[in-house]
């Protein structure tokens, strides 16, 4: 009666079940490729060759000339010239353009006389995103031709304009230059992709042998419960970590995503968040009293949160405090910090030991929760 | 005949296949056991009849060591089976109505599994499997999946995987229901000759026919025994010519009468 041969028992017992499952096969193996292509390619936060519509009434070298600047800026694409501002309107209507660029008539004369010209810019505001990148581009391309006026104003009045004190800032972005939304998501990516695969299938798995009667079949054998939680873990910590693997390397080598870190920091804080990912199931197949709500228990807690309150899409400070709070109470929060610690930003077992300890501590919390609700079930 | 005239825990047979007295379970306020004792030699086929609800299966969960009973001691194969659940389970089987099969499993990696946990060699594997395949006459199926075998295999199989470590006791809760009664007969043809072989039998079931093919019968209603003995003994106190239907119907209306029903 050797605990290991039971223990082996379940393990390969599970991949059975796992192989006989097309269905989970796919979920395992091919979700996590099908996402990293998604996020990678389809879905991007980058904002540039935004559909303009143009509107110049003026027909002046001078209207001309301010609207050689958008032509020529790779964030806004001409799509249409139009004659009256009422285009604009349509144009939107038609989401062939996000953005209107109106000249009125008299532009050129107002900036000769030395008079503040006006120009109008609409921006279609009912997709945010690309609102607010649109309004900061048509701010900053503004403040430039502004700048140019000014200096060309100076020029014909005979003052040099190079000896005045000016302030240039020297913006760097660190970690992701280009500012490629793959580089900062993917990170971030493999934390939803591990937490989808172990907490769904350990939620489902315990509450599938409740349904046959096997989970009663096996409390009546010498089979202890330590053993069967181990035997049932154990695959998918396994499968966890190939998924880790397998997205690692295409992270790195097929979409550039840098890998700047430490790799033991990376599988330790995998190992910490997979165990607290199965607790979660197992606390869920504890409580759920059938598979559809294992299923939607699963998704509402480990789906959603790792989507929406990890930051993995959006910066946790930017959310309300409250939200804030309740992240807390999600295991993916820590992780994203670690991976993207990690991967983008070189940081070690130093910096990111908080992260590392909440791990830990919410692994332990949830494992203990997990055995006493299933202790509790016999009593 | 009477459920009190029974030897008192000093008198208890340590080789018993079953001992047990005062039973109780209650879930919150109610009670679905109320105070059972039960004594069962070995080798016999016992008969625990009683309509659904009545705490059949509570009382096999207590017995098996699944759930702690409130109150009572339960003695199975001499061991205490509250206190010390391991030890009797290595020696007993479980056979409950769902069957307890891994549907998408076959029905050889079925019996490898459950020889496994129960820690079976090579060599006893082989035997073991060999005679279940016989016995329940899943020769050359061995490759099919579980979910593939219609319902009479698949009882025989599940009787299979809960002797597949040859226990001295097996419980067997409903394991007749929804199988058609050629079905049933021939189940029953396996149970004589695992009583043959020495095993007790311990069987729940509401089909009154099955109940004549039992060594000793007690009948439970609303959590308690209402009555215990042979077949023989439970007619003939119930006057000539009654059948064990009579008897339990008539030992039912007292009860619901004397107000026993929760």
């Amino acid at each position: 009666m050797n605990p290991l041969d039971r223990i082996g028992a379940v393990v390969s017992k599970e991949f059975r079940h796992l192989w006989r499952d097309p269905r989970a096969i796919a979920i395992v193996l091919l979700m996590p490729v099908v996402q990293l292509l998604l996020f990678a390619y389809a879905i991007s936060f980058d904002v540039s060759h935004l559909p303009t519509i143009v509107v110049d009434a003026d027909r002046t070298p001078a209207s001309r000339e301010y609207l050689r600047d958008y032509v020529g800026s790779p964030l806004f694409e001409i799509v249409e010239y139009a004659d009256s501002p009422g285009a604009v309107e349509q144009a939107f209507l038609r989401n062939t353009a996000e953005v209107g660029v109106i000249v009125p008539a008299g532009f050129g004369r107002t900036l000769a006389g030395g008079g503040q010209a006006k120009v109008g810019v609409l921006i279609d505001g009912s997709e945010p995103n690309s609102a607010r990148v649109a309004q900061a581009y048509t701010n900053a391309l503004n403040l430039l031709a502004t700048q140019q006026v000014a200096i060309a104003w100076a020029d014909t009045q005979g003052v040099d304009v190079t000896g005045l004190g000016q302030l240039e800032p020297r913006v760097r972005t660190w970690y992701n230059p280009e500012r490629r939304s793959a580089i900062f998501l993917i990170p971030g990516l493999i934390v939803v992709i591990l937490a989808i695969v172990t907490v769904q299938q350990t939620a489902v798995s315990l509450v599938r042998e409740r349904e046959l009667g096997t989970a009663e079949q096996l409390t009546v054998s010498p089979l202890r419960r330590g053993e069967l939680m181990l035997g049932k873990l154990l695959p998918w910590t396994l499968l966890a970590f190939i998924d880790l693997v397998v997205i690692t390397a295409l992270a790195v080598w097929v979409f550039g995503v840098p890998f700047r870190g430490d790799p033991g920091v990376l599988a330790a804080g995998a190992a910490l968040f997979v165990f607290c990912c199965l607790g979660i199931g197992l606390v869920i197949s504890a409580v759920a009293p059938s598979l559809d709500v294992a299923n939607i228990a699963a998704l509402l807690l480990t789906f959603l949160p790792a989507f929406l309150l990890s930051g993995f899409v959006f910066a946790l400070n930017q959310i309300p405090v409250a939200l804030q709070w309740f992240s807390m109470v999600f295991p993916a929060r820590y992780m994203i910090t670690v991976t993207r610690g990690v991967f983008l930003k070189g940081a070690g077992w130093g910096e990111l030991w908080p992260e590392l300890a909440a791990l830990g501590i919410y692994a332990v919390v949830a494992l203990a929760a997990a055995s006493l609700l299933f202790s509790r079930r016999t009593r | 005949m009477d459920v009190h005239d029974h030897p008192t825990t000093a008198e208890r047979d340590p080789g018993a296949a079953l001992f047990v007295r005062g039973l109780v379970k209650t879930f919150g306020s109610f009670t679905a056991v109320a105070g059972i004792d039960v004594d069962v030699p070995r080798g016999q086929v016992f008969g625990f009849l009683g309509p659904n609800g009545s705490g059949k299966t509570t009382t096999i969960r207590m017995l098996t060591g699944s759930i702690a009973p409130t109150a009572g001691e339960a003695f199975v194969l001499g061991e205490d089976v509250i206190r010390h659940p391991e030890r009797v389970r290595a020696r007993i089987g479980y056979m409950s109505q769902k069957f307890s099969l891994f549907e998408d499993l076959t029905v050889a990696e079925n019996l490898r599994f459950y020889a496994q946990i129960h820690g079976l060699g090579r060599d006893e594997f082989a035997e073991r499997r060999a005679w279940i395949l016989h016995m329940a006459g899943l020769q050359g199926r061995e490759d099919e999946l579980a979910r593939n075998l219609s319902v009479g295999w698949r009882q025989r199989l599940s009787l299979g995987t809960a002797t597949i470590h040859s226990p001295e006791l097996i419980f067997l809760d409903e394991p007749t229901s929804g199988v058609d009664p050629v079905a049933r007969r021939q189940f029953w043809e396996l149970l004589y000759e695992l009583a043959e072989q020495g095993i007790t039998l311990f069987v729940t079931t509401h089909y009154m026919d099955e109940a004549t093919h039992c060594n000793r019968l007690a009948f439970v209603y609303g959590g308690k025994l209402i009555a215990q003995g042979t077949p023989t003994e439970l007619r003939d106190s119930f006057g000539p010519g009654a059948t064990l239907e009579d008897v339990f119907v008539g030992l039912e209306e007292q009860s619901r009468l004397r107000g026993d029903d929760r």
